[in-house]
């Protein structure tokens, strides 16, 4: 198997990285960098959106690019969301409406809301659901992560 | 870990060149060909070609009335086209219903086309526009009518050392109205149990002067239901009438029984289905005066 050099942009900073060309971003991701935020949850066939992290600002799922297909992009996992790890208003959200159970979902969930959030920051009720289709939550119901998404989209404009 | 080597093309030039190696597939949005790797279904050894750097295959052109749409065009880039909107809404619908928006964000027409899934849900929209695919080699160029090139589940006409290059289709007369409907297991993320698209345009009097109909997820290959078209052309639109079209549609689809749905349910929804889409079209093409 054939080795490569990848130039991107990981969470704000600049990475060469010398590899096996056949792997996914969610193996580099979670096995190189340990940034374990983005997680396998379907065996990597694009089901679940547990491994959902922004490319060029844009909701995809890790398990289907490969790692030489991020040359020259950027990359935005849930570590990278603050510069100094504190929580970010999103996860906040997450936390005050209690769409949090066992948490397997939620790095996917923050960051595809983080998404729809950027290019439409006051979404109805639709839009949410649609936005978030392809993430999938075992434990929640999705009521509370709705609610979750509103009360972001709230504090966010809040601060702007 | 996947089990394959990986080669990067630089330009379109390059592309044909590597093709030629019998074990290369394209690698677009990767959200079919991946997912079958891990499962094993496709056949090894496995050369994938990374094509992410050919923006010069990413584009929605309209030029003398034809609409040109470059293979590597994502189906968000697609669904957020106001040419697109203007001339091919059914196109958008349909592939506005593909998957999630991570799928759509990454997952292109191209790939749609050469996947080849009797499910592929830009395919029935595209049959009714009459679409043209170019395919591209490092010593020729060839156009075929969409309709012959897929020509089996998972098989298209491509040959060895060719790849789709664009699609295009001629922008649509006045007075037509499109549309596509489908049915699946759930609203959100599921592949259809059927689908069908609808192209019908008037003449002055409101007669339907022009009728194309297609079917997804209702025979090998996504098809045109020819004598459903025969049924409608020069008739006065009704709702009579569009029940004899979704008879008449009967004897073109030949559907299965697998594990989304039996055939006589396929049989009957695409029936129901086809009466609705038919009633959007013509609201649509009575609309339509652009
Ligand atoms: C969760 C999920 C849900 C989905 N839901 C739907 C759905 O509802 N409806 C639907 O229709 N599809 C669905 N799909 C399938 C898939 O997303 C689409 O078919 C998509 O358009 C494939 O495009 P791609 O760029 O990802 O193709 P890839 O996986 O990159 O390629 C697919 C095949 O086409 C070949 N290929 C790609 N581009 C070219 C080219 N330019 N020239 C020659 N060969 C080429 C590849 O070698 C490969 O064999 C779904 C997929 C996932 C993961
Ligand atoms: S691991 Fe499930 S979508 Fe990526
Ligand atoms: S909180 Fe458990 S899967 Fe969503």
């Amino acid at each position: 198997m054939n080795k490569l050099t990848v130039h991107f942009t990981l969470n704000q900073q600049s990475i060469r990285l010398e590899t096996l060309a056949a792997r996914s971003l969610l193996d580099v991701l979670r096995e190189d960098f340990a940034l374990t935020g983005a997680k396998d949850s379907c065996g990597g066939d694009g089901e679940c959106g547990a491994c959902t992290i922004l490319l060029d600002g844009e909701a995809v799922n890790a398990c289907l690019v490969l790692i030489s297909q991020v040359e020259g992009r950027h990359v935005l996992t849930i570590e990278g969301l603050t510069p100094d790890g504190s929580l970010h208003p999103i996860q906040n959200a997450y936390v005050q409406a209690g769409a949090i159970q066992c948490g397997y979902c939620t790095p996917g969930m923050v960051m595809a809301t983080k998404a729809l959030l950027d290019h439409t920051p006051q979404p109805d009720e639709t839009q949410i659901r649609e936005a978030l289709a392809g993430n999938l939550c075992r434990c929640t119901g999705y009521t509370k992560i709705v609610q979750a998404v509103q009360f972001a989209a709230t504090e966010l404009h809040h601060d702007n | 870990m996947f089990d394959c080597e990986v080669n990067v093309a630089k330009s379109c030039t390059e592309l044909t060149q590597i093709l030629i190696e019998p074990s290369a597939r394209i690698l677009a949005g990767g959200t079919d060909i991946l997912p079958g790797m891990r499962k094993n279904s496709i056949g090894k050894p496995i050369t994938l070609i990374d094509v992410s750097q050919l923006n010069e295959l990413s584009y929605i052109r309209e030029h003398e009335g034809q609409i040109d749409i470059g293979a590597l065009t994502t189906h968000s880039k697609l669904i957020t086209s106001p040419l697109l909107l203007q001339h091919a809404p059914a196109l958008i619908d349909a592939c506005a219903s593909i998957g999630s928006t991570q799928t759509r964000n990454r997952g292109t027409l191209g790939g749609n086309l050469c996947n080849a899934s009797p499910a592929a849900d830009s395919v029935p929209p595209l049959l009714c526009l009459e679409a043209v695919v170019t395919l591209s080699s490092h010593d020729n160029q060839r156009q075929v009518p969409l309709s012959d090139f897929i020509i089996g589940p998972g098989r298209t006409c491509l040959k060895q050392g060719e790849y789709l290059d664009h699609i295009t289709f001629a922008v649509p007369q006045k007075h037509t109205g499109t549309s596509f409907m489908k049915l699946g297991r759930r609203n959100g993320m599921s592949i259809a149990v059927v689908s069908t698209s609808v192209l019908l345009r008037l003449d002055q009097q409101g007669n339907i002067e022009y009728a194309r109909v297609a079917f997804g997820s209702a025979a090998p290959t996504p098809i045109c239901s020819h004598h459903a078209e025969a049924a409608l052309t020069g008739k006065t639109p009704s709702a009579q009438l569009f029940s004899e079209a979704a008879q008449a549609m009967r004897t073109d689809i030949n559907p299965i029984d697998d594990l989304r749905a039996s055939r006589e349910y396929r049989l009957h929804s695409a029936g129901v289905l086809l009466q609705r889409a038919l009633q959007t079209a013509w609201h649509q093409a009575e609309m339509d005066l652009r």
